[in-house]
């Protein structure tokens, strides 16, 4: 159909021109043919950039959702280990035997793992290592606390992987 | 070849199963080995003849993978598929379920006293490594959990002379690790296997390492002093390939002789010697002897005794193990 459109609309554009050329200049008739042979190439460009413009939209929104959503998992995941942390050193604060000695001195190495975790850095490159070496060390305390470390019901790492 | 291998017994330890791992305690009186059966048992000479000296069953919900003698000889570890690790106490020739060691995520693939007998490290497919520490009243305390590995951790090994750790893995490396303030970290990570590092083993002074790979090749690797004087280098100073026809299961370095004994999924038992004049920096290994068919299926372990020179303990797929003498005439 548009092709039809676009040859018939040649073809009075070239009787017209015809006729032009006895009128006007040549120049003219170069823009109108222009128009036509490189509209195509112009369409073409002007649906990339407004395709361009609306997938930097949509793609900038989704990440901010993707990254809102990792961002959530990341300090509810840190939070849970620091409430954890303070909690069990409030419990066994006062008691002076070597075990519970030694359990809070590995509580303590938690507490300054989150502390100096880049958690408000998404950017940092040190981000990862440090996370992996946050969740080590709490599962070792769960191990000397003797505590399950089933807690799938509460978080879940942002890596997606069941606690 | 003027040395031979030669089979002294073949036992079926674990029938309609798979024989894992055996291991040989420090006085070289009892072969350890562990299936698919969930048990363990322990083998003693009587006469000329290997017998079954005991069965521990019901400590594993799965299949044991691997087995460690304590230093003292007293204890036994085995590591489980059911991700847990189980201690045994030896009363007379009955061992008892002391303490099981629980944490790891899934599948526990290695266990290993270290020479101290005070500290132990497990290894698991949720990549990674835990050191646990024992006190004077038999009890256990997680001391480190390392995550170096990006994958399965499929062995662990203690240097025989310093308190460093190594591992292997699926992920094609091996670490090496060194206690810093309480902590145990990576302070090296030797590349050059192009698959899965199935198995470790220090030589008798340490300096050197044997690993087996799924690549077909074993690889020798040796400590260089750091100018840094912290930071531990090992580089590769031997690949033995073109030997085994499939993955290398085990490596074993005899403490006793030096030999290089290892365990193929090719069936077979290979020894390698040590060329004399090559020096330590290039070592030259020869196939001294093999076993083409040492066993009906994959070999998974290979380990010389401790104390007689020479003697070897083999396990297979196909549920035996197997004892052979290893001599140059």
């Amino acid at each position: 159909m548009v092709h039809r459109r676009f040859t018939d609309a040649l073809t009075g554009r070239k009787e017209k021109q015809m006729a032009g050329k006895q009128m006007a200049g040549g120049h003219a008739q170069d823009d109108l043919f222009d128009s036509i042979l490189l509209a195509d190439e112009r369409f073409r460009g002007e649906g990339y950039h407004e395709g361009f413009e609306r997938g930097k939209c949509r793609g900038l929104r989704e990440g901010q959702r993707h990254g809102a959503s990792h961002g959530a998992k990341l300090s509810t995941e840190i939070s849970f280990y620091h409430g954890f942390a303070i909690t069990w050193k409030c419990l066994l604060q006062t008691n002076t035997d070597i075990k519970s000695r030694k359990r809070l001195k590995a509580l303590e190495a938690l507490l300054g793992l989150i502390q100096n975790s880049p958690h408000e850095d998404p950017q940092s490159p040190t981000l990862q290592g440090d996370m992996e070496k946050l969740r080590a060390k709490f599962r070792q305390v769960c191990s000397m606390l003797n505590i399950p470390t089933d807690f799938k019901d509460y978080i879940k790492t942002s890596e997606g992987t069941s606690f | 070849m003027k040395e031979a291998l030669s089979l002294v017994q073949r036992v079926n330890a674990h029938p309609d199963s798979r024989c894992w791992f055996v291991s040989w305690n420090p006085s070289g009186s009892l072969v350890a080995s562990c299936g698919g059966d969930k048990a363990i048992r322990i083998w003693g000479r009587e006469g000329d003849s290997w017998i079954c000296k005991s069965v521990l069953q019901d400590g594993h919900q799965r299949t044991v993978r691997k087995v460690a003698w304590s230093p003292c000889g007293n204890y036994l570890a085995s590591a489980s598929f059911d991700a847990t690790t189980c201690i045994w106490k030896k009363k007379d020739d009955d061992f008892e379920s002391l303490t099981v060691l629980e944490g790891h995520e899934n599948e526990v693939k290695c266990v290993a006293w270290a020479p101290s007998g005070n500290l132990l490290a497990t290894c698991s497919r949720d990549k990674s490594v835990w050191v646990w520490e024992v006190d004077e009243e038999d009890e256990y305390e997680c001391v480190t959990v390392v995550n170096s590995h990006t994958q399965d951790v499929k062995h662990v090994v203690w240097h025989p002379t310093q308190e460093l750790l190594a591992s292997a893995s699926y992920d094609n490396n091996i670490c090496i690790y060194r206690e810093e303030d309480d902590d145990w970290e990576c302070r090296a990570t030797l590349q050059g296997h192009t698959s899965t590092v199935w198995s470790l083993s220090f030589d008798a002074t340490g300096q050197r390492l044997a690993s087996g790979s799924d690549d077909r090749t074993v690889k020798i690797w040796k400590e260089y002093p750091n100018e840094a004087g912290q930071d531990l280098s090992w580089k590769c100073v031997c690949t033995l390939s073109g030997y085994h026809g499939r993955t290398v299961y085990d490596v074993a370095w005899c403490p006793l002789t030096g030999v290089l004994a290892t365990a193929s999924g090719d069936d077979a038992v290979r020894v390698f010697k040590e060329d004399e004049s090559t020096g330590p920096d290039q070592p030259v290994f020869s196939l001294a002897a093999q076993v083409t068919k040492a066993h009906s299926q994959d070999v998974n372990c290979v380990a010389w005794n401790p104390k007689e020179a020479g003697l070897l303990a083999t396990c297979s797929d196909d549920g035996d193990f197997a004892i052979w003498r290893f001599h140059e005439d």
